[in-house]
């Protein structure tokens, strides 16, 4: 998908770059992997509805070193003149070039699409797209920083919940999503990049805990049937607890209105 | 990707309901179309196999047909994307043929979605091969599987995977041979001084003015041997794909086409069946408008692993009656000419 040629009205940076060598790299390293808390926990959830004023509705959402804004679009009608029955959602994730470790290059890269597509499928089933015909839901996603796909993934599908709600889409229910990580035989929710990297598998699930049902389910990596359910157990306990923060967030920010 | 009518969609799911279900072609709930698989089918690429489901005896048209290749070229460590111990990158192309109704774009995105998921489960650290290193640290093997996609009658992350693991099990890794250089050693006999070039297991007599400590391997070589080289070792662990679709109440194997676009939600599940180990789930993927719950997805599972492990065992006997038949049957019939 990326395009080959360069966008003339940037000015571009190097092709490629690299991350300097520090001396300490290996004892970092190994001050990253030391987890700070219980396998069990996950990292604080910051939450925010209603930054982008521009956008129908917007979220912004920080865990750690995970940062994440989202705005939605709509709905609003489909630029296709084909008439299609049920609405259509589309989901856009762009990283800054200076999400990550090594510049990204400002251009949509296979990356972009995969972590778009895994959001969609978290939060297509929540939204009650019969409801608009002829008409598109967009939502944008910028990541600001990146520490680790599957935080990502997560912590976007939160947002971008979060941010239809704030827009005011109707919806079966909000959708809360966590993820988990194998490490030895230990299970750790809301990897960070380090640690999913240092995994032998890792699992994301979406749901709508008020309905009990799952939207979405992703795993990758190796284990066992019965360890993959234990972690989407483990995820779907913790999505009740992260719902609740959704729901107070939304609140506080109607309260402030 | 076929489009079909509400009424089409009702015909579909209310005979899939009904007491006994009924397909369209007669088929069980759990029963698979005919799987053809041949492997070796591209001389050029270092391992290959083309996989069609569901082909009229006839004619030999109209089922989903997969060809995958690998391909292997030599990669820099440390420069680029090289990783030490080498690296599996996997692409699916769609033709157009396959997709007839779909733009270029919704092609690029359809053939995307289907690397990343091809992708996600086979170049995942955890399955790589272990002899995709060639000087370690320095030099590696890079394996490109291309999978590309001819037509589309349904049921088609089964086929690529089924390609993809047949291509991957074909493989043969060229062997290489390290190398170094030394300076001539003024002290040495003539017969060793001819010699510049020494293979790294002859022993190195040092002279005691020589303070380095190792002596890197320089580069390496290909030796010219009858064969085109080895497996690549844990062959055996490229998983399976199982695509059960649902309905709320039942699921079944295997869709058409016009299945495919009446169910609201896919699970897709990758398997391996090592021998002597509890089967591994190497990825999973839910797909599609509907939702699910624990419970289902739990009871999934369970049928699931069953079903692959059916598939798994079937794949493992013609791979191997394919081994043979490109190996041993083939010098036979060479020797009785």
């Amino acid at each position: 998908m990326a395009q080959s040629a360069n966008d003339r009205r940037r000015i571009n940076g190097p092709e490629e770059s690299f991350t300097p060598v520090f001396d300490d790299e290996d004892e970092d390293i190994k001050l990253k992997m030391q987890r700070s808390r219980a396998p069990g926990d996950i990292r604080p959830i910051f939450l925010q509805p209603g930054l982008i004023s521009q956008a129908n509705g917007s979220a912004y959402i920080e865990t750690e070193k995970t940062k994440i804004a989202c705005a939605v679009y709509g709905p609003r009608q489909s630029k296709t003149t084909t008439y299609s029955e049920k609405g259509r959602l589309n989901v856009e994730v762009k990283f800054t070039p200076f999400s990550c470790t090594r510049r990204r290059a400002p251009m949509r890269d296979a990356e972009d699409r995969s972590i778009g597509v895994s959001i969609h499928q978290a939060i297509v089933s929540s939204i009650r797209l019969e409801l608009f015909p002829k008409s598109t839901i967009d939502v944008f996603i910028t990541i600001i920083e990146n520490d680790g796909i599957e935080g990502c993934i997560a912590s976007g599908s939160l947002a971008a919940s979060t941010a239809l709600a704030d827009a005011g889409i109707e919806m079966l229910g909000l959708v809360a999503s966590c993820s988990a990580a194998i490490v030895g035989d230990v299970i750790q929710l809301d990897p960070s990049e380090a640690e999913a990297r240092a995994s032998s598998g890792t699992v994301i699930l979406a749901c709508m805990p008020a309905l009990n049902s799952i939207t979405s389910l992703w795993q990758s990596g190796q284990m066992t049937t019965s360890m993959s359910l234990k972690c989407m157990e483990q995820c779907h306990e913790r999505c009740i607890d992260i719902h609740s923060i959704v729901a107070q967030s939304l609140l506080e920010h109607r309260r402030t209105d | 990707m076929a489009s079909i009518s509400k009424a089409e969609k009702a015909y579909v799911q209310s005979s899939l309901l009904s007491n006994p279900p009924l397909r369209a072609d007669g088929r069980g709930l759990i029963d698979f179309r005919t799987i053809a698989l041949e492997s070796g089918i591209a001389p050029i690429a270092n391992g290959s196999a083309r996989v069609s489901i569901g082909t009229n005896a006839q004619d030999g048209g109209g089922g989903t047909e997969v060809v995958a290749a690998a391909k292997l070229e030599v990669e820099s460590v440390g420069d680029g994307e090289g990783v030490d111990g080498g690296r599996v990158v996997c692409s699916v192309s769609c033709s157009p043929t396959a997709y007839p109704l779909l733009s270029p774009n919704a092609l690029d995105d359809l053939q995307h979605d289907m690397t990343s998921v091809l992708n996600a489960t086979l170049s995942h650290p955890t399955i790589r091969p272990k002899n995709l290193c060639i000087l370690p640290g320095r030099k590696s093997w890079l394996l490109n599987l291309d999978v590309i996609v001819f037509s589309d009658a349904g049921n088609i992350f089964d086929a690529i995977f089924m390609a993809a693991r047949a291509a991957l099990w074909d493989t043969k890794v060229p062997r290489t041979k390290s190398v170094q250089y030394r300076a001539k050693k003024s002290d040495r006999s003539d017969a060793t001084q001819a010699m510049d070039m020494d293979v790294d297991e002859t022993a190195h007599v040092g002279s005691a003015l020589d303070t380095r400590q190792t002596i890197e391997v320089a580069d390496f070589e290909l030796p010219d041997y009858w064969d085109e080289g080895e497996p690549l070792n844990g062959r055996q662990a490229w998983p399976v794909c199982l695509t059960l679709n649902l309905l709320p109440a039942l699921h079944f194997l295997d869709a058409t086409l016009q299945e495919e676009a009446s169910v609201p939600l896919k699970l897709l599940v990758f398997y391996s069946f090592l021998s002597d180990a509890t089967p591994l789930l190497r990825g999973m993927r839910l797909l599609g408008t509907g939702v699910s719950d624990l419970v289902q997805v739990n009871s999934l599972l369970k049928d699931g692993e069953k079903y692959a492990r059916n598939v798994w065992l079937a794949l493992e006997g013609k791979l191997k009656d394919e081994d043979l038949r490109r190996n041993q049957k083939a010098r036979e019939r060479f020797l009785n000419r």
